[in-house]
């Protein structure tokens, strides 16, 4: 009976081994190079052996988001500088974002974490890859405990936005479509170090700016250290439900792979009321990465160039002048902005250009508490 | 039903103290059905295993390979097929569990938690290789999954009958808002008008599964297997075939909870790691509901409730007001141990009551991990004082071999 019990444990240990396995071996596929077009004359020819590692986040690539923003930065980087990547999802509870790291460092001159939660393991793992640059999406990368914030090492650089901003632009578009008067928030998870509170306060004051009187009703799913928020489109759907049917007409969310549930709520609110109402969508064009049955209900979406950070990371290792430390990406230089596809703000583009002009010169400080 | 009525009466005082109508609108009683549904399931799930002697810990791997078969099938067959093969999946993570715990007589926790482990990789591994090849699709997520069809009663909840649109007599008593009557019509309307079928088939399950179990010659042998296996033995019922059926039924119909979650129901998608935790909750439903359907919809109903209630809560006033609701029913608690003359009890229940009690008085508001917790705050308080009136099968998760009678 024993021999059975140990043959059978065996089966399963070798079963699950497997799986992950067979998991990452999928994970890590290679992506070809594409032939760098031959009439460019720029110096890339000498760079075209730079490789990075690209570790998403939760959600992965795929989640009509952040993570898919990411993707299309490296991309660009393939088709414009000439380099290879590899890329890695962690596994959903987040565990092995360290080996991940310490995995795409002993292979590439660069390694990129997309997520604020990469902060931690990378700063471990940058200091034992001295020659290998990081690159942290989402975080200062600065280290706190001393008396001065100093960057983690020299060769971590992070990778911010100014997301309030862009807020800032949606919450005006909000204001602006808005008919009841009335419009919601939807946070993924609190307390991350204000993190998704600057996506409230940005879209708060943009819509305020508009109509002072406008009625705001924010939630957030889950609060830290509980991550599921980010991860729960049925719990965004029965707020943005709730949310709806208080009055609300339009609502933007900043909860990752969570909206999803979000642009379900706007499609069943909508035909089950008769009356159209709207969802904005976060971080990528959700217009095009969402499924195409809810996209006449993304009135905009707040863009943050998560591909540009990336791109412009690249480049900087590539030319020799990447900043250790924070990099802000902010309106001025497009980093974030608002999307159109759809058509459905073009008439008040004027408007909200006119406020994108005030904030870049320093008109219109946008708070970054709510 | 009494119960229900009194419940409600509580929900409706208790409402007009924080000035909100949140805990008896019909809109909640309806998020407290989709998100009981999954909870029920995995509950009932682990009824049929545990009646056979099987202790399901895996519920929540077969929840999760329920999520990704239930998105797959949705998408490529349609909503209805997609619920058929979440059950297919979930019941493959059964079969897996009865091989395991039945035939080779592994320990049945350590099998299960082999299962909650696996689960997740197997359904990663399986997003990579075919959901990555669907548009919107990617190794995490699948494109939006379709459902099925909804149904309001006719009569109660004014739906259609052949085509002619009948009275809607609950709704008629809601709108005249009279005190409790307006507020249990209302909540009772959100149980009967625009119900998904399958919510419906999911509660369907409950009086079915205890028909089964209790009324069948299948279920007599079914229950043997988790009270005396070795005396069904004798009675020469081949016990092995009874609990790999039990296992199997059980990983069903948890998946059936999986598709369910990836259902437009509730998130319309499958998510890697979007059950949550949910197959725990089902166990918890389980053990709640001593072993007993019946038991087990009630406690998923009560598990569902604050979650849905406390998701629409955009103020936070109906989770306040739940804290007023939870020193009621420890006044209850209170009451029944000075009843039964059991001091220690009685002394908890007061400490505890009192303290609710406070915290309500003193604050206005509540932090939003208050009403996430809730759910596991009332299972540890029933297992405080209740449990040595629950009975659990009496071979639940012992080990049998063949031809030990």
């Amino acid at each position: 009976m024993h021999k059975r019990l140990f043959s059978l444990l065996a089966i399963l240990l070798s079963f699950a081994l497997l799986a992950t396995a067979c998991g990452d071996d999928e994970e890590a596929e290679t992506v070809a190079e594409p032939e760098p077009a031959a009439a460019e004359p720029e110096p890339e020819d000498e760079m075209a052996d730079i490789s990075v590692g690209l570790v998403f986040d939760i959600g992965g690539r795929g989640d009509q988001s952040f993570n898919d923003s990411a993707a299309a930065g490296i991309e660009r980087a393939v088709a414009e500088l000439g380099i290879t990547f590899t890329e890695a999802s962690p596994e959903p509870d987040g565990s092995n974002r360290g080996e991940l790291l310490q995995l795409a460092a002993s292979a590439h001159d660069i390694v990129i974490g997309v997520g604020f939660l990469f902060e931690g393991d990378a700063a471990a793992v940058g200091a034992e890859n001295p020659d290998t640059m990081f690159g942290v999406v989402d975080s200062a990368m600065l280290d706190f405990s001393g008396d001065t914030p100093t960057p983690f090492g020299d060769n971590i650089a992070g990778l911010v936005f100014a997301e309030h901003e862009g807020s800032f632009l949606v919450g005006a578009a909000a204001a602006l479509k808005s008919e009841t008067g009335k419009i919601g928030f939807i946070g993924g998870v609190a307390n991350v170090g204000g993190l998704i509170e600057r996506f409230e306060a940005g879209f708060n004051a943009g819509a305020r700016a508009v109509n002072p009187d406008i009625e705001i009703i924010g939630d957030y799913i889950t609060e830290a250290p509980d991550f599921d928020g980010f991860n729960a489109p049925d719990r965004a759907k029965e707020i943005a439900l709730a949310m709806y049917e208080e009055g609300a007409d339009i609502v933007y969310h900043a909860a990752g792979g969570s909206g999803a549930g979000l642009f379900q709520a706007a499609l069943e609110q909508s035909d089950a009321t008769g009356s159209k109402v709207w969802a904005i969508g976060v971080d990528s064009d959700q217009y095009h990465t969402a499924d195409a049955g809810v996209r006449d209900h993304i009135l905009t979406s707040m863009l943050k160039r998560v591909d540009v950070s990336i791109f412009e990371m690249i480049r900087s290792v590539i030319e020799g002048t990447m900043q250790p430390g924070p990099t802000t990406y902010d309106l001025s230089v497009d980093g974030v902005g608002y999307s159109t596809s759809g058509g459905f703000i073009d008439d008040i583009a004027d408007q909200l250009d006119a406020f994108k002009a005030q904030i870049v010169s320093g008109d219109i400080a946008v708070p970054t508490e709510p | 039903m009494i119960y229900a009525a009194v419940g409600v009466l509580v929900l409706t005082v208790v409402q007009g103290f924080d000035d909100t109508e949140r805990l008896t609108a019909v809109t909640s009683s309806q998020a407290m059905l989709r998100w009981a549904v999954p909870i029920m399931l995995a509950g009932l799930g682990g009824l049929f295993s545990e009646r056979a002697g099987v202790v399901n810990i895996g519920l929540e791997g077969m929840l999760i390979l329920g999520t990704w078969f239930g998105a797959w099938g949705a998408i490529n067959y349609g909503g209805w097929a997609g619920l058929l093969i979440g059950m297919l999946g979930g019941g493959l993570g059964g079969l897996i569990h009865a091989v395991a715990t039945v035939s080779f007589g592994v320990d049945h926790i350590i099998s299960g938690v082999a299962i909650n482990v696996t689960a997740p990789g197997v359904t990663r591994f399986l997003s990579s290789e075919i959901l990555t090849n669907y548009d919107g699709g990617s190794i995490t997520q699948s494109p939006r999954t379709p459902g099925v069809g909804r149904f309001t009663f006719p009569f109660l909840a004014g739906g259609d009958l052949f085509g002619w649109t009948t009275p809607d007599i609950l709704g008629w008593f809601t709108d005249k808002d009279w005190f409790f009557v307006s507020d249990f019509t209302g909540l009772a309307r959100g149980l009967v008008s625009q119900l998904s079928l399958a919510t419906m088939i999911a509660f369907a399950l409950v009086p079915a599964s205890a028909w089964l179990i209790w009324r069948t010659r299948f279920g007599l042998r079914l229950r043997i297997c988790g009270e005396h296996p070795v005396g069904g033995e004798t009675q020469g019922i081949n016990i092995y075939l009874y609990k790999y059926l039990g296992v199997v039924i059980s990983g069903a119909l948890a998946g059936l909870g999986g598709a369910f979650i990836a259902s437009p129901e509730l998130s319309g998608i499958y998510l890697e790691g979007q059950t949550n935790g949910r197959g725990f909750i089902g166990l918890a439903a389980l053990i709640f509901g001593n072993w007993r359907p019946g038991g087990i919809m009630a406690g998923a109903l009560l598990f569902g409730y604050p979650f849905g209630v406390g998701l629409r809560d955009l103020d936070g006033s109906a989770s306040h007001a739940l804290l007023l609701v939870n020193t009621i029913a420890l006044a209850a608690v209170l009451a029944w141990a000075l009843y039964r003359r059991r001091r220690i009890d009685a002394g908890l229940a007061a400490g505890l009551g009192l303290g609710a009690a406070v915290w309500y008085f003193m604050s206005t508001t509540v932090p939003d991990w208050w009403i996430s917790i809730l759910p596991f705050v009332i299972v540890l308080v029933v297992l405080v004082f209740f449990s040595q009136r629950l009975r659990m099968p009496r071979a639940d998760g012992l080990p049998y071999r063949k031809g030990e009678a």
